[in-house]
C-alpha cells in the first residue's frame, strides 16, 4: 500500500545523500581513474582501456586467483565447520544455546588485529604459545606453521567463521520440526533428510552466510599480511602496491574496479531475490 | 540407548572444539602480555605484568586510545542521528522506492572493507583532503551507517502505529508523539545502534589501515607492529585496548540503568 505524500522520503533523504556522496561516489570515481592513461593524477575525458589490458598481461590474474581462492576455500570451510554447529546450537543446546552463541558472537567486537595478533603468537615457532608448550609438556619440537598460505587460510576461517554461523542459525531455525520428523517416518535416513529437507528450506540463510563470507574475504588483506608472511599477494595488497608505491592510480583503480565487479556480480542477482522485510522482522 | 549418549558427547565436544578455536588466540594475546622479554619464548621463565605497567606510562598508548576514542565517539553520534532517520524510512513507512532505498542502504554490509577504504583513500587524495581521523572516521560511516540503521530498523518492525494515531486522536501535539510514544518504544535500537557503532568503529582495521593517514588508531598500530618491531608493549596494548572498550560498553549501560531508576 504505496501512499502519495508518505514522508518516507523525507526520512530517508539525509541517509541516502550521505550513500550517494561517500559509496557510490568514491566508485565512481574509482571507474573514472582506471579509465585514465597509466600514472596520471587528474581526471579528464581522454578515456582508455588500457589499464585493463596491461592488469592482465602485467600477471594480476595471480593475485585476482589467490584471493578468490582463498575466498572460495573459506566460504566452503566455515560452512561445514558451522553447519552442525548451528543445528546442534538450534537443536540439541537447550538453555545453553544463548550463552554459547553469545561467547561465539563477542569476538567479533574485538579488533581483527587483536585477534590475527594472537593467532600469530600461538603459531609461532619455537618460543610461540602452541610450540612453546608442546616443547615444554612433551619435548616434541614442531616446525613453523606461521607464513604460510595455509596459516593465512586458517586466520580467514577464523575471523569468518561468526558471518557464517549466525545467518545459517537463522536459516536452521526457518526448518520447522515436524518436516524432519515426517522425513524420518517416511523412511528417510539422516543424509536424505539433509539433503532434501534441511538443506532446501535453511538455504536463505545458507546464501547470506556464503555471500558474506566470500565477499568480505575476496578483499581480505591482513591474514596474509600478519599470518601468510606475505608467502602470496593477495588483491588487495597488490592495488595498495600500485597506490602507494607505485604511484599509479589508474592501475590500481583497474584492479578495484575489477574487485567491485566481481562483487556487484555475486552480490546483486542474490540481494534482488532476497526479502528484506521478511528477514529482519523474523 | 547407547548410541544417543555417544552422539550426545560428540556434539558437546564439537562445540567445546568451536569455542576453543575462537578462544584460543584471544588466549594467547593474554598470555604473550604476562612476558618482559623483548622476543616470545613462552612459557616464559617470569610471568610480570610489567609489560602493562609500560604501556601505561608511554604517551604512544595514549595517543592511541585518543585517536580511537574520536573516531569512535564521531561515528556513534552521526550514525545514530542519521540512522535512526534512516529507519524510519527503512522500516516505520510505506512509500514508493522503499524496496530501492532498502537494498542501496544494505549494499555496503556486502563490501569487501579494505577495497571500500582504497576507494576512499583515492577519492580523498583526488580531491585534495589530507586523509587523518576525520576521513577515517567517515570511511568507518560509509559501513557502519548501514549497520546500524538495520539495528534499529529491527525495533521498528515490531512498532504498533496504531499508538501514534491514538496519540493524535486524543490532541497529542507532533511533537509530544516523538517523545512519549516514538521515542521511549525505539530507543532499545537506538541503544544497540549506538553500542555496535562505538564497537565495530574502536575494532575497525581494514577501512582505517587505508583511510587515517597520520593519526594512528589502535587496531591500524597493532596491526603495523605485529609485523614488524614485536615487544610485549604489544600484546599487552591490544589487551589494554579491547578491556577500554568494554569498559566504556558497561559504563554506558549501567549509566543508562542508573539513569532510569533515578526517573
Amino acid at each position: 500500500m504505496t501512499r502519495a505524500g508518505s514522508p518516507g522520503p523525507w526520512f530517508a533523504a539525509p541517509v541516502a545523500i550521505f550513500m550517494l556522496l561517500c559509496f557510490a561516489g568514491p566508485i565512481l570515481i574509482v571507474t573514472w581513474f582506471s579509465l585514465m592513461p597509466g600514472r596520471t593524477f587528474e581526471l579528464t575525458t581522454a578515456f582508455t582501456l588500457e589499464n585493463y589490458v596491461a592488469a592482465i598481461s602485467d600477471g594480476y590474474a595471480r593475485p585476482m586467483m589467490w584471493s578468490l581462492l582463498g575466498a572460495a576455500i573459506t566460504t566452503i570451510v566455515t560452512a561445514l565447520l558451522a553447519w552442525p554447529s548451528a543445528i546442534i546450537l538450534h537443536r540439541y543446546a537447550g538453555r545453553w544455546a544463548s550463552l554459547v552463541s553469545a561467547l561465539i558472537a563477542l569476538p567479533i567486537f574485538i579488533s581483527e588485529s587483536v585477534r590475527l595478533f594472537g593467532m600469530s603468537v600461538f603459531m609461532m615457532p619455537r618460543g610461540g604459545i602452541l610450540a612453546g608448550s608442546l616443547n615444554a609438556a612433551f619435548g616434541i619440537e614442531i616446525g613453523s606453521i606461521l607464513n604460510t598460505w595455509n596459516a593465512a587460510l586458517v586466520g580467514m576461517i577464523y575471523i569468518h567463521l561468526p558471518f557464517m554461523l549466525f545467518p545459517l542459525l537463522l536459516g536452521v531455525s526457518l526448518i520447522p520440526a515436524d518436516r524432519i520428523e515426517a522425513a524420518r517416518d517416511l523412511g528417510a535416513n539422516r543424509w536424505q533428510v539433509m539433503r532434501e529437507v534441511e538443506l532446501p528450506l535453511a538455504a536463505p540463510g545458507l546464501m547470506i552466510g556464503a555471500l558474506l563470507t566470500f565477499v568480505l574475504c575476496l578483499g581480505a588483506n591482513a591474514e596474509a599480511a600478519i599470518l601468510g608472511g606475505r608467502a602470496v599477494t593477495v588483491i588487495t595488497a597488490a592495488i595498495e602496491q600500485r597506490f602507494n608505491y607505485a604511484q599509479d592510480w589508474p592501475m590500481g583503480a583497474a584492479l578495484t574496479v575489477g574487485v567491485i565487479a566481481i562483487t556487484a556480480a555475486i552480490v546483486l542477482p542474490v540481494l534482488s531475490r532476497l526479502d528484506l522485510n521478511r528477514l529482519t522482522k523474523r | 540407548m547407547r548410541q544417543g549418549r555417544h552422539l550426545g558427547a560428540l556434539r558437546t565436544l564439537w562445540i567445546a572444539a568451536i569455542l576453543a578455536f575462537v578462544y584460543i588466540p584471544i588466549v594467547s594475546v593474554v598470555l604473550a602480555s604476562l612476558a618482559n622479554t623483548r622476543y616470545m619464548r613462552f612459557p616464559h621463565r617470569v610471568w610480570t605484568l610489567e609489560a602493562y605497567g609500560d604501556a601505561l606510562s608511554s604517551f604512544t598508548t595514549w595517543q592511541l586510545h585518543s585517536i580511537s576514542l574520536s573516531i569512535a565517539l564521531s561515528v556513534v553520534v552521526l550514525s545514530t542521528i542519521l540512522g535512526t532517520l534512516g529507519a524510519v524510512a527503512f522500516a516505520r513507512y510505506n512509500w514508493r522506492g522503499r524496496t530501492w532505498f532498502q537494498r542501496f542502504m544494505v549494499l555496503p554490509i556486502f563490501f569487501p572493507q579494505p577495497v571500500l577504504g582504497l576507494a576512499l583513500l583515492l577519492t580523498f587524495t583526488a580531491i585534495g583532503i589530507q586523509p587523518s581521523w576525520k576521513t577515517a572516521a567517515l570511511a568507518h560511516l560509509v559501513w557502519i551507517l548501514p549497520i546500524v540503521t538495520l539495528v534499529i530498523s529491527v525495533r521498528f518492525f515490531g512498532y504498533d502505529v496504531a499508538q501514534e494515531e491514538a496519540a493524535y486522536d486524543l490532541g497529542a501535539t507532533h511533537v509530544q508523539v516523538v517523545r512519549e510514544v516514538t521515542l521511549p518504544q525505539i530507543w532499545p535500537g537506538i541503544f544497540s545502534g549506538v553500542l555496535f557503532g562505538f564497537l565495530l568503529s574502536w575494532s575497525n582495521l581494514p577501512l582505517s589501515v587505508f583511510t587515517s593517514g597520520p593519526d594512528t588508531p589502535l587496531p591500524v598500530w597493532l596491526f603495523s607492529r605485529t609485523a614488524t618491531n614485536y615487544s610485549p608493549l604489544v600484546p599487552s596494548v591490544a589487551v589494554i585496548g579491547t578491556v577500554v572498550s568494554a569498559l566504556i560498553v558497561v559504563g554506558a549501560g549501567l549509566l543508562l540503568w542508573a539513569g532510569r531508576r533515578l526517573r
